[in-house]
């Protein structure tokens, strides 16, 4: 009975007690409980009414206290860790206490943040936003640029190429093939070396046909890359030219995967070959769009000295540096006219201006890309510091608002490790929250990201969000979290005894301080990403305005490539396409027509050397691009012509032997004289003289950026009995329907030569888009990102002046009770507000002069100190900041001082 | 980096100082300490003496201990044992002194003779 109601009353005083926080009832239940009973059983010894009047009396006071403590607690919740006592110390091991602790920490924190949800939702979000811009242009950052080559020890692979300080030739090109023999044979320092290229022709199978993407390596490619096929086997020297190796990629989707393809023959590069082997499908070289490789025997007696254009892969030993090759190359090269011959002008190169260029094949591959994506990624990292401290200015609000109680914890001998650890949960809350809205954003981002991303960055189909690319995520999370709250906490947790006595208010100087560096922070990265964007607009304005001399508009290119055996000579070949070209005229809204060996700004041309009848002997030879051209090219294009004529039917079938000269190609040969009715010839291409009949424009041929280069246009037959190069020429068609155009000419070619596909389909203006889309693309993004800075930069000046003013509300009463006017109170928030701001513009112009330098090789027409740009820029940030100080001081200035007053 | 502030005990505060003064006490012990010593004009119900316990825990002035050798053993309690820690003592002595002050003042207006030097 007696135990049954002590029972009942242990019950009662067990349930008073969850007044109480839990940490409070953990540390104090016992105790509290203990006091009750023994006081119970004491008045219960005294009378029942005694009883009665202590339980009620008990009840009131503990259920008080309980809320009191849960309003305001004088019994936080690392408290109980810290001050745990000694018996439960030794029953845990201390490590999982710590675990424990961080675990209360962390869910103290999430209640915390759900109670303050416009914070919560803000802070995530801004953190949310730029993790996941960074995180989208890191995935594409891992796959392209820091996933290793997919060869065998690819550090220990060079590109090697040549140049020729004080020659004509350009900066930086290929060497040729007894280059390839001498390296092969004579150097220390290459354990391989392999030539390579790539092109596009046609891939016949029992019910495809299609131009795709192919090489013609010599043999020893794979064992120079260490790469092994992952079915079948490597080609060897007997195979010369009759094997391919295919892609994995070619494999599944043209084979269905089907592994009896090895051993099989089909229509490749302009004959029949049996398939090898079958690559593994990380393979790709050199470039991820090559879907078979026909390794060829490179013969010394096929070599002709000079013949440039060949790229070289090689594998050095272990202690080679690129230096040291290319001085060990270059010295080799000096034997080359020695053993292989070749004219005087060949040998004076080799002797006085040939030097081996060397490079890591990853810089060679990749290179272009490779600056742009850093410099974006680099972007993100500034919107990403940005967001951390707009951010870590809401927690130093925040841990403000708490500073009284933190104030006497640390003041009376709570850890301060324990504290900080304490503040920092909630940041850690919000950056893990962030790090995951983050992810989500990079999944449903980066497919439009890499719809907008130039197609020739290699292995862009492969990006996706890796568990690399989580964990970076992961690690970017919680330093973000180090940044948005080890700051603040710091601050908080330090010992500052006067908010004892204070009630809290009013910013100390140290503290304000703190908050303007971050706003200073903020406005000269900000003032970074804006100049290095608006550099990039800049460019692409310029870009866009260059006169290439020819126009993009109503055009539409394509190629088609007929079988050769019908066409086996270069009049029936001429006739052939005169032919296709009245065809296409006939389509309705075509207004021109005209053919091009390769249209500008989609495909490269050769160079020769040309002598024009008048030059003296030993005079190096003019190198000129030559091109042939038929149709109404120059018309369809809008090249100009300058001077004489351009073709006529009868030059295309008749090989009168006249050319067109372009005007630098006319200055270059006969500088300040009439070209017209001259004689010029090619140096290798046997004794025929062509006749100058006519002078056009200048064309830039490889994008906007280039001087054009001179130019010799044949007719669609040369003088020369050999038949011209029967490639598959470049169609250009004038039409306002180029946008639309495309299916028509496509039944067209169908009909005319159903075994030759179309392709390299694409409307000119299309290929000048292409042409620009490094640029574009990394314009593009920047000014997300510098946008978005500009915004958060905005953000987190409003706030920490938002917050001043508040702050600053009592004084700002007391101003305008002694008489300041409004006007002179919004002076004065703008006025500190700019003032901040100012500071950040100048650090952000020194730092913008320092890095813009990343951006030079995007850079057009503009320097990467450019003043007008740097000076418009930092007008802007400063508008921007004033704007963004001036509506916190109108609402400084509405301030009602006796109000305010009262408040004091 | 702790001098006590001056001045800011309440009753209760100070009669939690003035018990554990005398040796380190568990709960019930320091309540009936605080009762005697105070002449049961405090007797603090477990709410409110908790929540005293809990502030001057966290401002320093007393810690938790060990119990000493002597104390009984209370199988089934989890008692907790409590001490003055040097901040703490340092701030029953100005409260004593501020007291000491107030009363000498109390003494001085009601005209009860100082015995004075």
């Amino acid at each position: 009975m007696t135990g049954d109601r002590s029972t009942r009353t242990r019950t009662l005083f067990a349930l008073l007690l969850k007044a109480f926080p839990p940490d409070f009832r953990e540390a104090f239940g016992a105790g509290m409980l203990e006091q009750m009973l023994v006081d119970f059983g004491r008045a219960r010894e005294a009378g029942r009414g005694h009883a009665a009047i202590f339980v009620v009396t008990t009840a009131v006071d503990v259920v008080r206290s309980g809320i009191q403590e849960r309003l305001r607690p004088t019994w936080p919740a690392w408290k109980s860790e810290i001050q745990g006592s000694p018996s439960k110390a030794q029953r845990r091991p201390r490590m999982t206490g710590t675990l424990e602790s961080c675990r209360k920490d962390l869910v103290h924190a999430a209640r915390n943040l759900v109670r303050a949800p416009g914070f919560t939702v803000v802070s995530v979000l801004t953190l949310g936003l730029s993790l996941g811009a960074g995180t989208a242009i890191f995935s594409v950052v891992d796959t392209v640029l820091l996933d290793p080559l997919p060869f065998g020890d690819s550090g220990r692979l060079v590109y090697i190429g040549a140049t020729g300080p004080g020659s004509d030739l350009p900066d930086e090109f290929d060497v040729s093939a007894e280059f390839l023999i001498q390296y092969r044979e004579e150097s220390g320092l290459l354990e391989d070396v392999a030539a390579y290229n790539s092109f596009t022709n046609t891939l016949r199978t029992e019910d495809r046909t299609e131009r795709v993407r192919m090489s013609m390596p010599t043999v020893s490619l794979f064992e120079t890359l260490g790469v092994e096929p992952i079915l079948g086997r490597l080609p060897t020297e007997e195979d010369d030219g009759r094997a391919a190796l295919i892609s994995h990629g070619l494999w599944t989707t043209w084979f269905g995967a089907d592994s009896s393809v090895v051993g099989r023959s089909y229509y490749m590069g302009g004959e029949s070959r049996t398939i090898v082997g079958v690559m593994g499908p990380d393979f790709w070289f050199p470039r991820d769009d090559v879907l078979l490789w026909i390794p060829q025997v490179l013969r010394i007696e096929d070599v002709t000295p000079g013949r440039f254009g060949m790229p070289l892969v090689g594998r050095v030993t272990a202690e080679a540096t690129p230096g040291v090759l290319a001085a060990e190359l270059t010295r080799l090269a000096l034997r080359l006219p020695e053993r292989f011959g070749g004219s005087p002008n060949y040998e004076r190169f080799i002797r006085e201006n040939h030097r081996a260029v060397v490079r890591p094949l990853e810089k060679e591959l990749l290179g272009d890309i490779a600056g742009p994506l850093w410099v974006l990624l680099g972007a993100m990292g500034i919107v990403l510091l940005i967001a951390c401290a707009n951010v870590a200015n809401l927690f130093i609000v925040r841990a403000e608002r708490r500073q009284r109680a933190l104030a006497v914890h640390t003041a009376l001998g709570a850890g301060r490790a324990q504290l900080v650890r304490s503040l920092m949960a909630e940041p850690l809350v919000v950056a893990l929250l962030a790090g995951g809205l983050a992810v989500a954003l990079a999944r449903a981002g980066v497919p439009a990201l890499l719809g907008a991303a130039p197609a020739d960055v290699p292995r862009l189909g492969d990006v996706a969000i890796t568990p690399a690319t989580l964990f970076v995520t992961l690690g970017a999370s919680v330093l973000c979290a180090l940044l948005c709250g080890l700051f603040p906490a710091i601050r908080a947790s330090a010992p500052d005894l006067g908010r004892l006595r204070e009630a809290g208010r009013g910013a100390t100087r140290g503290r304000r301080w703190s908050r303007d560096a971050l706003v200073v922070a903020q406005t000269s990265l900000a003032l970074v990403l804006l100049i290095g964007s608006a550099l990039l607009v800049r460019s692409f304005q310029e870009l866009r305005s260059v006169d290439p001399g020819y126009d993009t508009e109503d055009l539409f290119t394509f190629q088609f490539a007929p079988d050769q055996d019908r066409l086996s000579d270069g009049p029936s070949w001429a006739a052939f396409h005169l032919d296709f070209m009245d065809r296409l005229r006939a389509l309705p809204g075509v207004e021109q027509v005209g053919i091009v060996e390769n249209v500008p700004l989609d495909e490269g041309l050769s160079s020769g050397r040309y002598l024009a009848e008048e030059t003296a002997a030993g005079r190096e030879p003019a190198l000129l691009r030559y091109t042939f051209s038929g149709g109404d090219y120059f018309d369809a294009m809008g090249i100009d012509l300058l001077r004489g004529r351009t073709f006529t039917a009868a030059d295309h079938v008749s090989q009168l032997g006249n050319v067109v000269l372009s005007a630098s190609a006319a200055e270059l040969l006969w500088p300040g004289q009439d070209p017209l009715g001259r004689r010029i010839r090619n140096r290798d291409w046997g004794p025929g003289w062509e006749t100058v009949v006519g002078v056009v424009e200048d064309v830039l041929q490889y994008g906007y950026r280039g001087t054009p280069e001179p130019m010799i246009y044949y007719p669609l037959v040369r003088h020369d009995p050999n038949p011209f190069p029967l490639s598959s020429p470049g169609y250009v068609v004038k039409s306002t329907r180029a946008e639309t155009i495309a299916p028509d000419v496509r039944a067209l070619v169908r009909q005319a030569a159903p075994e030759a596909p179309m392709y390299r389909a694409y409307t000119m203006e299309s290929l000048e888009a292409r042409s620009m889309l490094q640029l574009s693309f990394t314009m593009l993004t920047l000014g997300i990102a510098s946008v978005l800075a500009l915004v958060l930069g905005a953000v987190g000046l409003f706030g920490v002046l938002s917050y001043v003013v508040a702050d600053r509300t009592g004084e700002i009463g007391v101003r305008m009770a002694l008489g300041a006017r409004a006007s002179e109170v919004r002076r004065m928030v703008v006025v500190q507000g700019g003032g901040v701001v100012l500071v950040g513009i100048v650090i952000g112009i020194g730092v913008a002069a320092a890095t813009t330098r990343a951006l030079d090789s995007l850079l057009f027409g503009v320097g990467t100190v450019d003043v007008s740009i740097f000076a418009g820029m930092a007008t802007t940030m400063l508008l921007v900041g004033l704007l963004a100080s001036y509506l916190p001081a109108r609402r400084a200035s509405a301030v009602d001082p006796v109000r305010s007053l009262k408040a004091e | 980096m702790t001098s006590p502030q001056r001045g800011t005990l309440n009753t209760l505060e100070y009669h939690v100082l003035l018990a554990l003064a005398d040796g380190t006490l568990y709960g019930y012990a320091l309540k009936e300490a605080i009762e005697r010593e105070s002449g049961a004009a405090v007797a603090p119900r477990a709410g409110s003496l908790y929540r005293v316990l809990a502030r001057m825990l966290t401002r320093g002035f007393i810690e938790e201990v060990e119990p000493d050798e002597s104390a009984a053993p209370h199988p089934g309690l989890d008692r907790k044992y409590y001490g003055l820690t040097p901040e703490g003592r340092e701030m029953l002595r100005l409260e004593a002194g501020r007291l000491r002050e107030a009363a000498a003042l109390a003494e001085h207006r009601l005209g009860i003779a100082d015995p004075g030097p």
